[in-house]
């Protein structure tokens, strides 16, 4: 790592407090939203006839709520801390950096209100309607011009890996989404037919591959060699891993349409790359595991590793599914099913929400000059979270198994509802123990950022 | 290799720009040039309203519009073809299967069964999780009903018109009174199903077993006593069948079996021979023939072969 700790710490990191509370706040309603949906599953006559509380309306708020309120902005706090760090500058400019997070939180709020009135494009990831949209994108663009400013003021010549993802994710996601959204179309945000199908799941794999999975990846590489307190172990893998993944990541979309009339050619790429993501992935896992080998201890001990490593073991389930469910064979079982919720679960909340996680709680000691507010709560949302992302992934997988076997043997769709009934069941029971982490979350980031005696406990 | 600000970010879009011309504009050239299928037409300004609210209230999240090669539900005898979503903006293909496959949707049910399932979907589908849409006020309902009975266009189209042309059938005899509702019922099963007792014995497992078949797929129509008052029947015209008054009228095992089996189109009784095999028919027809009719002909001549089992 490449820090001086002799240099006087002026900075007021307004920008990273701000994302670490957006991204605690945000958890509590995309956490609350999606058990509030699962309990439908259950009970579909729960909430009558509330139209803004149609399973079918909170399905995509929860989603979006999750990708760009919770994970994107606990990701982003972490930015906003490691960055000028790596650099040996301060932000470039906070005001412009609060402005981010206040344009931020705008677009979400407005997310979840068009949303639960009805105004969506019914894409996935890409519902958000035209002038949503704008904003999204003209809050990275702050992003990168803020972080590119801040690069370009530098005391350090090297940029370190983190950097270089924070950047490569910033302005890849400002095109994919552009593109994703088809942004040049504001009344459907949609091309027409098959190529629409294209370019949304384009778009909405690139998501996690170059949004989620680079700031990820740059957390990862902070946190890891400064808790085990050694450099990383291989430059070299650092190089492959990085140029691989936007080369690889951004060809495999099209493995959500295996079973659609696409052209051939295209699911051979889709298929070929999905196996090839072993390159991107292993290469950043392997510098990173052996980077921490024989410093497991040091880890456990501190609550941002320990968040962040489980993330990376997360990252090897979620990249082996993702493999698998690319075969034709795999996916003739798991597709349309529990299954892929199950793998997204895995992503999103055991690898990018677990890595979010895990950077506020390693940053905010060092943005407030105090320690944590209570180390047991982050403790006990760790193994919260941690058995809820676990049951998760071992029930969808069970009922997505379930489901998937009994279509492809000639069962109905509805026959197969009451075989899936007691996995609906114990998904919302642990929704709620994700909701009740989320609480005790913001709980503690926020006494940790406002009203903090700054005492160890 | 020296990883300055610039190698980062312009290499990056470099490779994204390659990217794109390879898994966007490359396949843009080729999806470009599809033909429309033999069944698409374009859509009414009402189908099109309907598809915009199937948009916005989140429809896709749980149906998809994607036949598969192997697939067998609703739908199945269609493989998707890249001209059939030629009109669609954004196309819906859907990524999570809660309920069925929408693609050959229209006309599989006459419209009065829609508006029962909008209503609450239970009343029609005893075990559907679908959210209620009663919210909707009966404009949006209908217009949300044209465009679930136009999927599969041209094909919608054909099976539309079946339903329209035995809708009229079957409400004439309804109206012409319960003798002539219940000939005509059986006229239209073919004669050799007619003549067929249950070849199923009547046993108390195949009982239980019958019941728990009607509560979950007959109870919302035909009621919890089979007398037609289940929670659908409001909304229903020809009105879910008494089976009460068969009693006496000619019914057979056969009859009952066809009907479910097949289904009477028009009116709101599916066909369920994709859900129900054999012996699940024949147990909930025995179950139904017992408790609701009170005239069963399980255990009579002809049997043919002695059964294997019991």
């Amino acid at each position: 790592m490449s820090e001086n700790p002799t240099r006087p710490d002026t900075a007021t990191y307004l920008t990273a407090k701000g994302f670490c509370l957006t991204s605690a706040a945000w958890m509590i309603m995309a956490t609350l939203v999606g058990f509030t949906a699962a309990i439908e599953l259950v009970a579909p006559d729960l909430t009558g006839n509330i139209a803004w509380l149609l399973f079918s309306r909170l399905r995509p708020m929860h989603v979006n709520l999750v990708l760009f309120g919770f994970v994107t902005s606990g990701l982003l706090a972490s930015a906003f801390y490691m960055v000028p760090r790596l650099l040996r500058t301060e932000l470039y400019s906070e005001q412009l950096g609060v402005f981010t997070v206040v344009l931020w939180n705008a677009a979400i709020a407005a997310m979840v209100v068009t949303l639960a009135l009805g105004y969506t494009q019914g894409r996935e990831y890409a519902e958000m309607i035209w002038p949503i949209d704008v904003g999204i994108v003209v809050a990275f663009s702050l992003v990168f011009f803020n972080l590119m400013m801040t690069v370009k003021n530098r005391q350090e010549k090297i940029l370190y890996v983190t950097v270089w993802y924070v950047l490569a994710g910033t302005i890849l996601t400002i095109c994919t989404y552009s593109l994703g959204n088809v942004i040049w179309q504001p009344d459907s945000g949609a091309l027409a037919g098959i190529p629409d199908a294209i370019i949304l799941w384009f778009y909405g794999h690139n998501v996690f591959g170059l949004l989620l999975t680079p700031y990820a990846a740059a957390v990862v590489y902070y946190i890891i060699p400064q808790v085990c307190r050694t450099p990383l172990y291989s430059h070299t893998l650092s190089l492959l891993g990085f140029w691989s993944l936007i080369v690889i990541y951004t060809h495999i979309g099209t493995h959500h349409l295996l079973q659609v009339p696409v052209p051939t050619w295209l699911k051979v790429v889709a298929v070929v790359d999905s196996i090839a993501m072993v390159i991107p992935v292993m290469a950043f896992l392997i510098n990173i595991w052996y980077t921490a080998r024989g410093k497991i201890g040091l880890i456990s001990g501190d609550i941002g590793g320990k968040f962040v490593f489980v993330g990376t073991i997360m990252y090897f389930i979620v990249s082996i599914r993702g493999a698998m469910m690319a075969l034709p064979d795999v996916q003739r079982v798991t597709h349309f099913t529990h299954w892929v919720v199950g793998h997204a679960h895995v992503g999103v909340l055991g690898w990018a929400g677990m890595v979010a996680l895990g950077g506020i709680y390693f940053i905010l000691p060092k943005i407030t000059g105090k320690p944590l507010f209570s180390q047991f709560l982050a403790n006990f949302q760790y193994w919260m979270i941690l058995i809820g992302v676990v049951g998760f992934t071992i029930v969808l997988t069970i009922s997505g198994l379930i489901q998937g076997n009994a279509w492809l043997s000639g069962e109905t769709v509805y026959r197969v509802l009451p075989q899936i009934h007691i996995y609906n069941v114990v998904r919302a029971s642990l929704g709620l123990l994700i909701f009740i982490s989320s609480l005790l979350g913001f709980y503690n980031i926020f006494r940790s950022l406002f009203s903090n005696s700054g005492e160890i406990p | 290799m020296k990883m300055t600000p610039a190698v980062v970010v312009i290499g990056s879009l470099i490779i994204l720009f390659t990217v794109v011309s390879v898994v966007i504009i490359l396949p843009y050239a080729d999806t470009s040039k599809t033909i429309p299928s033999d069944l698409l037409r374009t859509r009414t300004v009402m189908e099109e309203k309907g598809r915009a609210l199937y948009i916005s209230n989140g429809c896709v999240y749980c149906h998809t519009q994607s036949i598969r090669s192997i697939d067998w539900g609703l739908g199945a005898e269609r493989l998707a073809q890249a001209g059939d979503y030629l009109k669609d903006s954004p196309i819906l293909l859907g990524s999570q299967r809660t309920g069925p496959d929408l693609s050959q949707e229209g006309g599989e049910h006459p419209d009065d069964w829609h508006q029962a399932h909008f209503t609450n979907p239970r009343y029609t589908r005893p075990l559907s999780i679908m959210p209620p849409f009663q919210f909707l006020k009966q404009d949006n309902l209908d217009m949300l009903i044209r465009y679930v009975q136009s999927l599969g266009l041209k094909n919608a189209d054909l099976r539309m018109e079946r339903q329209t042309l035995w809708k009229k059938r079957s409400v004439d005899a309804y109206e012409s009174g319960v003798n002539e509702n219940v000939a005509w019922l059986h006229e239209n099963v073919p004669r050799g199903w007619r003549e067929i007792p249950t070849p199923y014995p009547a046993s108390e497992a195949g009982l239980a077993r019958g019941e728990k078949i009607y509560q979950d797929f007959c109870f919302g129509c035909h009621g919890p006593v089979g007398d037609g008052m289940g929670p659908a029947q409001p909304f229903l015209y020809p009105p879910p069948l008494n089976f009460t008054i068969l009693k006496g009228r000619g019914i057979s095992g056969g009859i009952i079996y066809y009907q479910i089996m097949n289904g009477i189109t028009g009116t709101a009784m599916p066909y369920f021979k994709r859900e129900l095999e054999s012996e699940k028919i024949w147990d909930v027809g025995n179950y139904i023939a017992k408790y609701f009719i009170d005239q069963i002909d399980a255990d009579q001549e002809p049997k043919g072969i002695d059964a294997a089992y019991e």
